[in-house]
């Protein structure tokens, strides 16, 4: 074998393996991800009961990863408790996950009346997040699962209310 | 490999918190660390999230008060400073032996402007305390941290 045919044959291979990885990575990331992950933790709420997230399974589901010294979590908040309000009849149920202490959590569910769980998560809940795509375990993190169980949306940053209507527009 | 360099470069993807809030800390003299952070533009620290420590604890940190920053009010915590740009802070140290290695360990948390924000975070930088007139620093990213404090 000439040396130049032998460095084609091995560019042509190694070209052959980067697609197929690039097939499968793509692959991967379009297909929809189980949120067992999620269905697997149980975390205090304020009053320190451990909470399943699995109760909450069948329900279109969103959990939101948020803590009190993030304003751009507490901003999007009153949006979530309307349309908990609203939509909750229906099948949609938020559970809030907070990266945070649980008298300061208390303190400002009270404050925005918030009418869905404050859980408290600390290194597992966001290492949950960073297997659905939080990279950089940044707040505010939303996850959204279908009556099925598999992630629908995942959003870093908050969710314009149009944007979030969209999404469950789609699911309920 | 390029192509995911200039995207992971582009504006709609945020930075690491160690590159938004990036930590560097130099030897003035035997006792004084200059220590400072470098702010991306778009970020900002919380001060009185930003808090120093040294390894080990006998060489004694003292920390003067932080820069004031800037004051907002907000809604649920009142009044709180925050930094953008640089942040200059002088550190001594009390009890230090000659070519001793200490370690700055700066823990800091905030945000971005485009609506993050990042869990507490801790950096350190080791110096070499001049024995003769030789000072090395080398920056590292710190290991986990509670999420809250």
């Amino acid at each position: 074998m000439t040396r130049p045919f032998r460095n084609g044959v091995i560019l042509a291979v190694a070209a052959v393996i980067a697609l197929t990885a690039g097939a499968w990575w793509a692959i991967r990331d379009t297909a929809p991800k189980q949120a067992e992950a999620l269905f697997a933790l149980s975390l205090p709420d304020t009053s320190g009961t451990p909470q399943s997230l699995g109760q909450w399974r069948g329900k279109v589901l969103v959990v939101n990863f948020w803590a009190t010294w993030c304003e751009p979590c507490r901003e999007e908040m009153p949006e979530f408790v309307r349309a908990q309000q609203e939509l909750g009849p229906r099948g949609l149920q938020f559970v809030g996950i907070a990266v945070d202490q649980a008298d300061k959590v208390g303190r400002f569910a009270q404050e925005l009346h918030l009418n869905y769980p404050a859980l408290i998560g600390g290194y597992d809940a966001m290492e949950v997040s960073q297997g659905l795509g939080n990279r950089l375990a940044a707040l505010p993190f939303t996850i959204v699962v279908d009556r099925q169980g598999r992630v629908a949306e995942t959003h870093l940053g908050p969710l314009k209310p149009n944007q979030l209507r969209a999404i469950l527009s789609d699911l309920l | 490999m390029l192509c995911i360099a200039l995207l992971a470069a582009g504006q709609g993807n945020p930075l690491p918190p160690d590159k938004a809030f990036r930590f560097s800390a130099r030897m003035l003299d035997a006792q004084t660390i200059e220590a400072r952070f470098a702010i991306a533009d778009g970020y900002y620290l919380y001060r009185d999230k930003v808090h120093f420590a040294v390894e080990p604890a006998s060489a004694g940190l003292s920390v003067p008060p932080l820069p004031e920053g800037k004051v907002k009010e907000d809604q649920f915590f009142g009044k709180v400073a925050t930094y953008r740009g640089d942040v200059v802070v002088t550190l001594a140290l009390k009890d230090t032996k000659p070519g001793q290695q200490v370690v700055i360990a700066a823990e800091s948390q905030g945000c971005a402007d485009i609506g993050l924000c990042y869990p507490p975070t801790v950096q350190r930088v080791t110096l070499a305390l001049p024995e003769a007139s030789i000072i090395q620093n080398t920056p590292s990213v710190g290991a986990k941290k509670p999420w809250f404090n």
